[in-house]
């Protein structure tokens, strides 16, 4: 009986023994993420040829989003400045900087990064998600990483070590980034009432309907046609911007010439992009207040405010909207699109729309340290 | 080494799985891309398929079928393909069990659009769909649709009016020839729609088995009330010894461009004439019908589609298979723009794209029905209108007309080709 123990539990050692090893020499899982369908109304997507949407990566890329061992000081995560519930913005006209004060720019939301963008951040400066997620890590005022530390941290943690090996091989860098890339591709919302109205599956009311039309609208008066002018900047709305290089960049008029900040032109150097910034989705735009890059709108109605009377002119300003008046017999006061308080308020009401519930509570996308996700 | 070298085969053989397509194809433009409705032909054991194509001759997958939906239960095909204003890509339908439908169109994890499946809607019985537009009645939007069997009989017809949004049906408009009175207007075998204003025009064609009866009338429609208030006969010459079978429709109006005078125009599907309708939006009266456009004096026949963009207008002609071009800002009159384009018998319908390159073109589904060939034992073979299937679709440059390059759906794919309508809609800005 005990020779037979004996073989049973010896047997299974050199199984186990045998398990580790094949598990640790073999290569990459690559698993198609199951059922994946896109919107085919959200356009032509593509994804880098040495980064396909996978399982394996998706799962690294969503622990390492919501991990703070990504930072110097193991505090902050992607997530931090990140949070689902809010689209993956944090609330803040600005984030708090880890030296004290706060950061250059407003956090962004993500979503839909499948779609256009070649260009990321406010001002444009990564030109691939995978570059991009490299940056905020080693940013000393953001997560303060230093990325050959934080590859050692990563190899001594066998959890990380396991992840990489079935996602992508080595913990390196370099598949930092691509994990990254992919959780934040995936990031896909096409649930909101507006989808859902797109699809057939859902109604608008009459103010919001009213607003979809003013959005798509840009204004001309000589055939009565009023218009929010929305769509001439906010064309690739469902999405994340455009796919052109630099088309989805645009001045909007907040600052005089004295004081706008220089924005995509400290990245490509031409004096024409002074002021540029992103023109961002407005998927889930009712729940990332406060806005524009440094979040000096605390609301869509200041927003509104701002497109209607607020319009500050400056060199590069973007001529759609110094062109865009339902108004222009006024006078010229003031510069903007001089919209009824009703117009402005069914604009918002179509913006609402926009709001993807499904996407903000997923807990597929949400932290899986959690425990119960 | 070995295990880095494999690693990186797996992922790029898990890419081209996951994609469906080589890395370089999954970056194909798809503004050259058609969707086409394919009829299995009897004769060649094959089934009636919804389809993406690639349509740009510059493109080394020309040709290629980029995704498929077969459809095995049915006996016969989608017909026509329409994008509603919200993008969404209907289908009428010929076979009684799926009349209409809505095509579900999604893009798999590589970013290739898929067709995802499709959906029969109800139509209360009605069958053989043919056209689809959408236009409002009292300020709200609907779908309307013509079916040219109706609910059926020997004098069936009706235009069905659905719900944009839910698809649901809200109304049959029906008016049989028999039921109405004497001199009362009557809706029979519709199949081309269009509208201006308040007012909506239907044709009345052909019976669908072909034998039944024929059409000779434009049916008015008033679409303050959603019912049909005058019949006007398109009808001159015979060259079939058959009624006109107007087929096509088009209400020139200057929404189209500012210059054009309202009329209907209309093809004649027997009589070989386009006709033209003047229409006095202030008095809301139709002229005298004239014909502009004789095909026994042309030596053409079977005018079918009309297409339209920023500044011609297209419209052709199923044998000897030519596309013809007018200026836009003429009509109603039909003031020729340049050549004809040669397509194949049985120029039906059309898109217009670029290519990779940015060259303008044109591309010409040559299939009248998709009949068979009764030479090869086809049950489906109509000997009336044989010779007008070339189950081609030809590619022609949109200047000169020069034909590029040419996919034949018979040789390549055992099938024939029914409809196209561009991945992105046709490139055309007016058809109905």
């Amino acid at each position: 009986m005990f020779r037979v123990l004996l073989s049973l539990t010896a047997a299974a050692l050199v199984f186990v023994a045998a398990w580790v090893v094949w598990d640790r020499a073999r290569g990459p899982t690559a698993t198609p993420i199951a059922d994946f369908s896109a919107p085919f109304v959200f356009g032509r997507f593509s994804v880098p040829a040495d980064n396909p949407l996978t399982q394996e990566a998706f799962a690294l890329g969503r622990h390492l989003f919501y991990d703070p061992i990504l930072s110097g000081n193991n505090t902050v995560s992607c997530a931090s400045c990140h949070l689902q519930a809010l689209a993956f913005t944090d609330g803040r006209a600005k984030s708090p900087a880890l030296s004290g004060g706060v950061l250059e720019f407003s956090s962004m939301s993500l979503a839909n990064l499948l779609w256009g963008q070649e260009r990321f951040f406010w001002d444009g400066r990564a030109t691939s998600l995978e570059e991009q997620a490299l940056i905020p890590i080693q940013h000393p005022d953001e997560m303060d990483q230093d990325i050959d530390a934080l590859m050692v941290e990563l190899r001594a943690s066998i959890k990380y070590r396991r992840m990489f090996r079935r996602a992508y091989g080595d913990v390196t860098a370099e598949n930092t980034a691509k994990a990254l890339a992919t959780f934040m591709r995936m990031l896909i919302s096409s649930d909101s009432k507006y989808d859902r109205y797109l699809r057939g599956k859902a109604r608008l009311t009459a103010q919001e309907e009213h607003g979809r039309k003013l959005f798509m609208a840009h204004p001309d008066t000589k055939v009565s046609l009023r218009g929010g002018n929305c769509i001439d900047c906010h064309s690739q709305f469902l999405t994340s911007g455009f796919r052109d290089a630099l088309d989805g960049f645009s001045n909007n008029g907040l600052d005089p010439d004295g004081t706008l900040p220089d924005g995509l032109m400290a990245v490509t150097g031409n004096s024409a992009h002074k002021g540029f910034f992103k023109v961002p989705t407005l998927r889930n735009i009712a729940v990332t207040a406060p806005y524009m890059h440094d979040g000096r709108f605390k609301t869509l109605e200041e927003v509104m405010d701002h497109y209607n009377d607020g319009i500050v002119v400056s060199d590069t300003l973007s001529p759609l909207i110094l062109e865009a008046d339902n108004a222009p017999d006024n006078g010229p006061d003031t510069i903007g699109l001089r919209m009824t308080p009703e117009e402005m308020a069914a604009i918002i009401a179509f913006l609402h729309t926009l709001t993807d519930e499904v996407f903000l509570t997923n807990p597929q996308l949400s932290n899986p340290f959690d425990g119960d996700t | 080494m070995k295990l880095s070298r494999f690693g990186q085969s797996v992922l790029i053989g898990a890419c081209v799985v996951v994609t469906g397509l080589s890395p370089a194809h999954s970056q194909d433009r798809e503004e050259s891309q058609g969707m086409v409705l394919l009829r299995g032909l009897p004769t060649l054991d094959t089934n009636h398929s919804i389809a993406i194509v690639e349509l740009d001759p510059e493109s080394d997958r020309f040709g290629d079928i980029l995704s498929e939906v077969e459809q095995p239960e049915m006996e016969h095909p989608l017909h026509h393909l329409y994008y509603s204003p919200n993008g969404r890509l209907y289908a009428t339908g010929l076979d009684p069990v799926c009349s209409l439908a809505e095509i579900g169109l999604s893009r798999d994890a590589g970013g290739a659009p898929v067709v995802s499946g499709f959906t029969c809607l109800d139509t209360q019985g009605q069958i053989v769909g043919e056209d689809i537009m959408w236009a409002t009645s009292n300020g709200q939007e609907y779908m309307f649709v013509t079916f040219m069997g109706g609910t059926g009989g020997d004098d069936g017809g009706s235009v069905g009016v659905f719900d944009p949004q839910t698809n649901e049906s809200v109304k049959v408009i029906e008016a049989r020839k028999s039921q109405v009175g004497e001199g009362e207007p009557y809706i029979m075998y519709p199949h081309g729609i269009s509208a201006f204003e308040d007012r909506m025009v239907v044709t009345s064609t052909v019976h669908p088995d072909l034998a039944t009866g024929v059409g000779n009338v434009l049916t008015i429609i008033d679409l303050n009330t959603l019912e049909p208030i005058e019949n006007i006969t398109v009808e001159n010459e015979k060259p079939l010894d058959f009624p006109s079978s107007p087929v096509e429709v088009l209400f020139a109006r200057p929404s189209i461009h500012p210059d054009i005078e309202p009329a209907i125009l209309a093809n004649t599907m027997f009589g070989f004439e386009t006709w033209k309708v003047p229409y006095d939006a202030g008095s809301k009266t139709f002229g005298k019908p004239e014909v502009i456009y004789s095909g026994v004096a042309n030596e053409t026949a079977v005018p079918l589609e009309f297409y339209g963009n920023e500044d011609e207008l297209f419209i052709s002609h199923a044998l000897p298979g030519v596309v013809k071009r007018y200026e836009l800002a003429a009509l109603p009159e039909l003031v020729s723009s340049g050549p004809d384009i040669v397509a194949d018998p049985g120029a039906h319908h059309m898109i217009f794209f670029t290519s990779a390159s940015g060259r303008k073109l044109i591309a010409v589904q040559n299939n009248l029905l998709n009949l068979g060939n009764g030479a090869e034992d086809d049950p489906t073979d109509v000997d009336f209108i044989a010779d007008l299937n070339a189950h081609t679709i030809s590619v022609h440059d949109l200047a000169t007309g020069e034909r590029i390059a040419t996919v034949d759906f018979k040789e390549r794919y055992n099938k024939g080709v029914d409809n196209i309508e561009g991945l992105f809609g046709s490139g055309f800005v007016h058809h109905h």
